[in-house]
């Protein structure tokens, strides 16, 4: 079985936020809700300064904190055999035990007594919707319900799940599959000859937040902005 | 096909729900790492769609995309792999056009005004109408123009376009009898062209061969950000950098670009000129100029020394004209030392720079963007940047500054025969824009009044000078939001008597109508098509319409026409009409349009018949991929690419008065004495006239102007920096919500929210902190903004994006829609109308200063 990962190439991201836009789009997010996400940091002093842009997104943790703190039995949020972390919404909850315990604030949660996407179920939007099809939203994507909620439902959680109704259909997650940059390699750590295997065994890489014991699988290599 | 589901372990601790929602839930472990583990189900194929060539008009990058369809409905937007322009990639802002197309704040049929009042605060009263009656009231106006000899008093507005274009902007009105097509090019990017037509005689866009470049500057440009090719340059940066190629960008603030270069020079706003003949000298001094291109010494010798002025006749050009005359007349005293003083980079920098530079050429270039020249006295500025890559040789060389190779399209069929008396003389009146007088040249291709002055026209209608137009169709464009000093063109268009406003959403212009005419998307709704230049390659692209239009919409370079071309027959004016059924007939069959979507789909195939009909490529002049017909042409997904560049095809053969590249302009000379000579005065009045300081022989060539700004520095101490949006569709995009949400992909910027951008120090200064409302106050406006203190900026300046500020347009680019409450605030209600008027070009950078206080 493959364990699955990700590297983020620091030096070729260009900081066009396309992998998180698209991320809204594959997989029905509202808004306000970030499964690929940003860090930027705008350091030092006129004019030496550098600007330091860093994509986030599920660590898909080997040791998933969310996992552990998922109450639930069985567990909601889950690691697949494929080493993704997985979040089944039915088994849900939503006491937000996960996301109290994730250190990278990934997990967001759909308020209780609250609609998703609120602003698309009445009035003209909803009679767009009607209008030319989809679900909630007129772009809706079908794929996403493939494997999870295509749109969750209030009082459960929702993170990034690294696209896995595409990887199940041999697809990258989706915004490897659109970076301008190619700055995304996904692919099996399992496997000594995929490319993500090759590139961290040749160069320096880092996780976030290494201390927290997590062991993430999302790993950063190079440097956004790099001055003379 | 395999995804996990929970392999249950039996006997596994079974947490109740009521510990599940407190801490003990929380911190509970697991037992075994297997306990959360699950194994692989079936996962069903992903839905069937397919994915559909269109292409994008959200910048002037125009790249060539694919539209994933769903049941009908466009779901996911990706470059075509197709292109060799942009090569498959596609830029953030693509993703939006989705939710510009659902998006429910779209007109969705045509609205007539019932309020004939106008203004700002009047309500207009827009009730539903059927196009028929729509087309009707506007051609009931047109027939009273015809009817009282009055036709010039029509005015055609246009934004962006596509290849159809010339059909409503020139024939149109044209045939009804009105000189007035004005389009939006001057607030776009006039200025920029100016430098490359003057020194090489290109009006236009250059492309940038940056994969076999060495060494790159990026000038007043952020193509990472917004035009040009941004979803090639997202690409190509990373491979540069991972190649080694050097990357120094120069730009006020730090930008995207910026953030991704070697060196960032934060020149003063305006004071580009400065920095280019600092740079101009030095590569000089040091003898670092291209020997190939630009020639030598007779002796072989450097006799460039500072200060010292040269005998012309000791050196010898070979593919260039006048180094010598720029050397004495202007770079002789233009040191590092001197520049460092003016422009605020420092000596070495500059030194450093470019040496490095020119010891990369010819694989080195300098890449242009507005920022530099699209300043009051910024021509010059365009000309200096451009001509450094004239003195090292990179013009038209691998790895430096290129053209492109554009298809040879056919023109839109000449309207002439079907102007009748009426309309042959009214066409000959004067225009709106003031285009060609004496204080706007407007020297576009070398011509006196060659080019548009967009944002005059709002002056000319306030000032009913020459006249006070009557009847307006705007199309794909905002002027009342695109155009700096907006509250003139508030007032302006509530002057007009009767407005049709052809656009997708209620925008700031259409509040002036009195008919909305709801547009067509362009990327899914209707065909589209036009040609750009990229990664040494041109593309030109037709899309056909990929998905039923979600309104009641049409398009207007196409269907409109075709309606009001019928209206106008049935009210006895036919000749409209007779020009489109003779000359737009179907090129393969010989058909005649019957309706506005075959007079659509025949307009696109005689335009690009040249290159899907082989028996046309070569008569025009053709080069690249070629196809059996239109069928061909559109099942290969209606894209077409260019052989590859043809490098140092211009040398000694470029469309200059001495086809050379001119450091000296003998091109400027004549067209500047032309103008001169038709308003019977001097070069040096006419200087003057437009704000420049230049006497005598530096009017031809590229030299230092002081900026020209705005604002006295003790009421307005901070100059203003004017920023553009990587998400903004070219202030089309704020009614999506994705734009909202990634608003602070924009170094420094906010969510949802506009933020000005001040450095702490100031800040600290003025007593405001972060997150403080503030009043942005300028000469002629004032302005709302959320303060951020950033450090990507030089004390004494402040910096905010465009694309913020709509009270229209929609419920989200809007804070509150009804109450035309805009999301903080348009740069352009603060940014005062002022112009490169050489070029006409709209001045948008280091053009004015402001005050900040708290609101």
């Amino acid at each position: 079985m493959a364990k699955f990962g990700m590297i983020i190439d620091l030096e070729k991201c260009a900081g066009c936020t396309a992998c998180s836009i698209a991320c809204k789009n594959e997989n029905n997010v509202p808004d306000e809700f970030y499964w690929s996400h940003y860090i930027t940091e705008t350091k030092g002093e006129f004019p030496n300064v550098t600007y330091q842009y860093i994509s986030t997104l599920c660590n898909h943790c080997t040791n998933a904190p969310c996992v552990e703190a998922c109450p639930v039995d069985p567990k909601a949020m889950y690691k697949a055999e494929n080493g993704m972390t997985l979040h089944n919404a039915e088994r849900c909850i939503g006491c937000r035990a996960c996301e109290n315990a994730c250190p990278y604030g990934v997990i967001y949660y759909n308020e209780r007594g609250k609609e998703v996407f609120e602003e698309w179920r009445s009035g003209e939007a909803k009679a767009l919707t009607e209008k030319v099809g989809g679900e909630v939203i007129p772009y809706y994507n079908p794929d996403r319900a493939l494997t999870y909620d295509g749109i969750r439902r209030e009082n459960v959680v929702e993170k990034c799940n690294f696209c896995d109704h595409r990887v199940a259909n041999d697809e990258e997650p989706y915004c490897v599959d659109v970076c301008p940059a190619n700055a995304r390699i996904f692919g099996d750590l399992d496997d000594p000859n995929s490319e993500i295997s090759k590139v961290l065994k040749e160069k320096q890489h880092f996780v976030l937040q290494p201390k927290a014991g997590t062991e993430p699988n999302v790993f950063y290599i190079n440097k956004f902005d790099e001055k003379e | 096909m395999k995804i996990t589901r929970r392999r249950f372990i039996e006997g596994s601790i079974v947490a109740g729900i009521a510990t599940a929602i407190g801490l003990e839930g929380r911190r509970r472990r697991l037992d075994t790492l297997e306990e959360g583990v699950e194994t692989s189900v079936e996962v069903k194929p992903l839905v069937k769609g397919e994915w559909k060539p269109t292409g994008c008009l959200g910048c002037t990058s125009w790249c060539a995309q694919e539209a994933y369809i769903v049941d009908g409905r466009a779901i996911k937007i990706r470059g075509n792999k197709n292109s060799k322009v942009n090569r498959g990639y596609t830029c953030p802002r693509s993703h939006l056009s989705l939710q510009q197309i659902y998006d429910p704040d779209r007109i969705k049929q045509p609205m007539k005004r019932t309020n004939f009042k106008k203004g700002i605060s009047e309500d207009p009263g827009f009730v539903p109408i059927s196009w028929d009656e729509a087309m009707d009231m506007l051609a009931d106006k047109i027939m009273e123009l015809r009817k009282n000899d009055e036709t010039h008093k029509f005015m055609l507005f246009r934004g962006r376009y596509t290849n159809a274009r010339d059909l409503v902007y020139s024939s149109v009105p044209k045939i009804i009898g009105s000189p007035n097509n004005i389009s939006h090019s001057s607030i776009c990017a006039e200025a920029e062209k100016f430098g490359p037509y003057y020194t090489q005689g290109y009006w236009n866009y250059r492309d940038y061969d940056v994969e076999n470049t060495k060494y790159m500057i990026c000038w007043g440009a952020d193509p990472l950000c917004s035009n040009r090719q941004v979803s090639h340059y997202l690409n190509a940066f990373g491979e540069m950098l991972r190649d080694g190629v050097k990357i120094v960008t120069i730009d006020p603030k730090y930008s995207n670009t910026a953030a991704k270069s070697h060196v960032w020079m934060p020149v003063k706003p305006g004071e580009d000129g400065a920095l280019a003949m600092a740079m101009a000298h030095v590569i000089l001094a040091e003898g670092l100029w291209s020997r190939e291109f630009a020639g030598d010494f007779k002796d072989g010798k450097n006799h460039f020394v500072a200060g010292k002025t040269v005998d012309q006749d000791t050196f010898e050009e070979n593919h260039t004209y006048g180094v010598i005359k720029w050397w004495n007349l202007e770079l002789k005293d233009r040191t590092p030392e001197w520049a460092e003083a003016v422009c605020g980079v420092d000596a070495a920098t500059i030194r450093k720079v470019a040496v490095e530079f020119a010891k990369a050429a010819p694989y080195a270039l300098v890449f242009m963007g507005g920022g530099s020249n699209m300043q009051v006295r910024g021509g010059y500025n365009s000309m200096a940047v451009h001509a450094l890559n004239g003195l090292v040789g990179s013009i038209d060389h691998q790895g430096g500054a290129i053209t492109g190779r554009s298809p040879k399209l056919n023109s839109i069929p000449d309207p002439d025969d079907y102007m009748d008396e009426m309309a042959q003389k009214n066409s000959k009146m004067k225009k709106m824009d003031h285009r060609g007088t004496k204080e706007f040249p407007a020297l576009k291709d070398g011509k006196s009044g060659g080019g548009v002055v967009t944002n005059r026209v709002a002056d000319g209608i306030l000032m009913e000078d020459p006249y006070l137009p009557k009847v307006v169709i705007g199309y794909f464009n905002n002027f009342n939001y695109s155009c700096p000093q907006t509250d003139r063109w508030n007032k302006a268009m509530s002057k007009i008597e009767f407005f049709a406003h052809c656009v997708t959403n209620y925008s700031e212009m259409s509040h002036f109508a009195d008919l909305l005419l709801p547009s067509t998307h362009h990327m899914m709704e209707q065909m589209s098509s036009v040609a750009q230049k990229g990664n040494t390659y041109t593309h030109l692209w037709v899309s056909n319409r990929v998905i039923n239009p979600v309104y009641d919409v049409k398009n207007p370079e196409t269907e409109v026409v075709w309606l009001l071309a019928e209206k106008l027959a049935e009210k006895g004016f036919k000749n409209m009409m007779e020009y489109l059924k003779d000359n737009f007939k179907d090129p393969e069959t010989g058909k005649e349009p019957t309706n506005g979507i075959e007079l659509e789909l025949y307009t696109y195939k005689i335009l690009t018949e040249p290159v899907w009909n082989p028996a046309k490529y070569e008569e025009k002049g053709n080069n690249g991929d070629k196809f059996k017909d239109w069928n061909d042409f559109m099942e290969k997904g209606g894209l077409w690419n260019s052989d590859p560049y043809k490098y140092k095809n211009l040398w000694s053969n470029m469309p200059t008065e001495t086809q050379k590249f001119e450091f000296y302009s003998e091109t400027l000379k004549k067209a500047l004495e032309g103008h001169a000579e038709k308003h019977n005065t001097t070069v040096d009045d006419i200087l003057a006239t437009c704000k420049y300081t230049a006497e005598g022989e530096h009017a031809f060539i590229p030299h230092y102007e002081e900026p020209y700004m705005e604002g006295d520095k003790e009421q307005f101490p901070l100059a203003f920096i004017e920023g553009k949006s990587r998400l903004a569709r070219e202030g089309r995009s704020g009614n999506c919500s994705w734009f909202q949400e990634f608003k602070d992909s924009d170094p420094g910027d906010i969510k949802w929210g506009d933020a000005i951008k001040i450095n702490p120090e100031d800040a600290a200064k003025l007593g405001l902190k972060d997150g403080d409302t503030v009043k942005i106050i300028s000469p002629v406006g004032e302005g709302i903004a959320t303060l951020k203190t950033w450090v990507g900026l030089r004390p004494g300046t402040v910096a905010k994006t465009y694309g913020q500020g709509h009270w229209a347009y929609g419920h989200i680019a809007a804070e509150d829609f009804e109450n035309k409450i805009a999301r903080g605030s348009n740069n352009n209600d603060v940014m005062p109308a002022d112009y490169e008027r050489l070029s006409g070009s709209t001045a948008f950078y280091g053009s004015f200063r402001v005050r900040i206080e708290k609101a």
